[in-house]
């Protein structure tokens, strides 16, 4: 288990973002996991200075719109390109949209990282 | 052409381009150019610039954004040219082959002339490799060594 | 105006011996905007470790960076052993910091070349390439390997380290302390080393954290933050304090990295002295429970972020790894606009970025 995580709804998610920018902590990654029907983030925030972590965590649909964190903080953006292009994650308004192509080419699979995604094999083999 | 041919066997201009290789290769590559191997002082100088080069030296595995790039560098190497694949996914796309950003080894993508396979690979490994792309250089061009 | 000029720095550049692209924006000689172009290096880790078992995913994790590889292998061991919960016995912690301590003295000295080839202080490069040859003898002696040593399992780690050994490792990290001592001197006090770093690309101490830099970039700007200030494996037992400088340029950058080198060797005596004999592994019993675990570790380049769900299967339901030049990218974005064209090189270097990391 992983402690100190909140379970948010899609609309609170940037009040609760904006109270971890206003205790100065630092933003640490984003996790999707696919659900099956649904997908869900988890947002993870260290309070600095320290070592302490905390979670942000919302379910939504795979087709519904999730605000982004970009205009709070700026350096999600790698991670809600990211999520956009390997899970379909409908983000808006990211501050630097790179269009589902920032590490994916133009003839790569398309949301690979999803369980139904057919996406190559394991490697290796 | 005698003397042109002579000096691209006794002191060949390499160039080093990583593909989506892990980078293990790539300090190996590095560490050829560093005391303890010293490839420098069998002539071979590291280049920047592809027109300038003779041997190209590939590390890691082809994937679908670096294909249009090394085949861009390949066509701006001036002929004779020699391809290297330095590691095991340069040369098959080694743990890496079967990933969906993947194409797979070098030879996908351009013709390589030697293989050197190793993950990562040893810097004597790489220099024995060159020494061979050399040999079939020398070959190719009618010169002895 | 001057007219703008939009110049490729990258993919294939003689400074970075990896592939990005940086597309840099620039009017006479002053850089105003900078678009990082990345995916050269994306290969699809995450996929392919759902895809295979969780003992064969160790080599696909060591092989996300080859110059971090170990503490990727030993993180990624760590994280699974965490949603059993699986004791690792005191011996295999001990030797798992001390090869990453390992990992870190020739990650640093590479780094510290890297950086004296980026102002073009060619000598320096080779010296302390020179120096770094001598460490990865060592992990070769011990492992087996230079490279990718893939040393820890599940459970523990797959070799020990002898008496003999031992004697060896302690006599030639005294040797490279002494050695790298003497070139950090002149590396620190160096007047054209100082021109090229100091106040170049500075970020205040608000910024750094706002931006979520991590590692040696984010301790240069003044924030005390160490993930081996948690205490995990044998971190607790020894005396660690993060080092932290205030300025949050290159040089303090530098400065932070090189007073690392000498903690990392200092940390590994002190790890052999302190070492307790016994067991070096213990097996798993079954696959990973389902349940969920992150880990996070200290690397050369930062903070690295694993999180693991099992299934109950011998596969992963999902693999996250968050690697810290991830986190240190979008810093760029503040330190280049504003900035001369010749030191963007000086600049990108600064943060020590790994792409083949960032892009998995």
């Amino acid at each position: 288990m992983i402690e100190n995580i909140k379970e948010v709804k899609k609309d609170e998610l940037l009040a609760e973002v904006k109270k971890f920018a206003d205790a100065k902590a630092r933003f640490v990654t984003a996790v999707c996991n696919d659900l099956g029907d649904k997908l869900e983030v988890t947002y993870f925030f260290n309070m600095s200075p320290g070592m302490e972590m905390h979670g942000l965590r919302m379910t939504v649909g795979k087709d519904e719109e999730v605000p982004s964190t970009t205009g709070i903080f700026l350096t999600t953006v790698l991670i809600e390109n990211e999520m956009k292009e390997m899970f379909g994650l409908k983000v808006k308004d990211i501050a630097i949209d790179f269009g589902g192509h920032m590490l994916l080419a133009q003839d790569s699979p398309v949301t690979p990282m999803l369980k139904t995604g057919a996406a190559g094999g394991k490697g290796g083999e | 052409m005698g003397i042109i041919n002579t000096s691209r066997i006794k002191s060949p201009w390499i160039m080093h381009f990583d593909n989506s290789s892990c980078n293990g290769c790539d300090i190996e590559v590095l560490a050829c150019l560093t005391p303890l191997y010293d490839v420098e002082r069998f002539g071979i100088v590291n280049m920047g610039n592809p027109k300038h080069a003779d041997v190209l030296v590939v590390t890691g595995p082809v994937n679908r954004r670096t294909a249009r790039v090394l085949k861009n560098l390949y066509a701006q190497i001036p002929d004779p040219k020699m391809v290297i694949a330095v590691g095991t996914c340069a040369c098959s796309g080694g743990v890496f082959h079967n990933c969906y950003n993947i194409l797979g080894g070098v030879d996908k993508v351009i013709p390589v002339d030697v293989y050197v396979p190793g993950c990562a690979v040893k810097p004597e490994a790489i220099i024995d490799g060159v020494v061979l792309a050399l040999q079939k250089l020398s070959k190719a061009l009618g010169v002895a060594k | 105006m001057a007219p703008r000029t939009v110049a490729p720095f990258g993919p294939q550049h003689p400074v970075l011996p990896e592939p990005i692209q940086l597309k840099i924006t620039y009017e006479d000689e002053k850089v105003v905007d900078v678009v990082p172009a990345i995916g050269y290096g994306h290969r699809g880790i995450e996929k392919a470790c759902e895809l295979n078992e969780y003992p064969k995913n160790i080599y696909l994790c060591e092989r996300i960076c080859g110059i971090c590889s170990c503490i990727h292998g030993i993180s990624y061991c760590e994280v699974v052993e965490r949603l059993w919960p699986i004791d690792v016995p005191p011996r295999a912690k001990y030797l798992r910091t001390i090869w990453s301590e390992m990992s870190r003295t020739h990650s640093h000295l590479l780094w510290l070349g890297l950086l004296a080839d980026a102002f073009g202080f060619e000598s320096m490069f080779m010296q302390f390439w020179r120096i770094r040859e001598k460490v990865l003898d060592l992990l070769e002696m011990t492992t087996g390997q230079r490279v990718t040593q893939s040393i820890s399992v599940v459970g523990g780690v797959r070799r020990d380290i002898d008496d003999e050994q031992k004697k060896k490792c302690i006599e030639v990290l005294r040797e490279v302390r002494k050695e790298s001592e003497a070139l950090i001197n002149v590396l620190a006090n160096d007047y054209t080393v100082k021109a090229r770093t100091v106040g170049k690309g500075v970020l205040t101490k608000e910024q750094a954290i706002a931006l979520g830099c991590t590692g040696p970039h984010l301790r240069a700007s003044g924030v005390k933050e160490d993930c081996r200030m948690q205490g995990l494996q044998a971190y607790g037992d020894l005396g660690f304090e993060p080092i932290v400088e205030k300025d949050g340029d290159c040089y303090a950058r530098t400065l932070v990295r090189c007073r690392e080198l000498l903690q990392a060797i200092d940390l590994q005596l002190e790890a052999f002295s302190k070492m307790p004999e016994g067991e070096i592994a213990v097996r798993p019993k079954g696959n990973p429970p389902a349940n969920e675990a992150v880990y996070r570790a200290e690397q050369p380049r930062g903070e690295v972020f694993y999180y693991a769900k099992g299934n109950g299967t011998r596969n992963l339901e999902r693999l996250r790894v968050r690697t810290p030049t991830y986190a240190n990218i979008p810093s760029l974005l503040v330190m280049l606009p504003g900035c001369e064209l010749p030191d963007v090189p000086v600049i990108v270097l600064s943060i020590d970025p790994c792409i083949s990391c960032t892009e998995r």
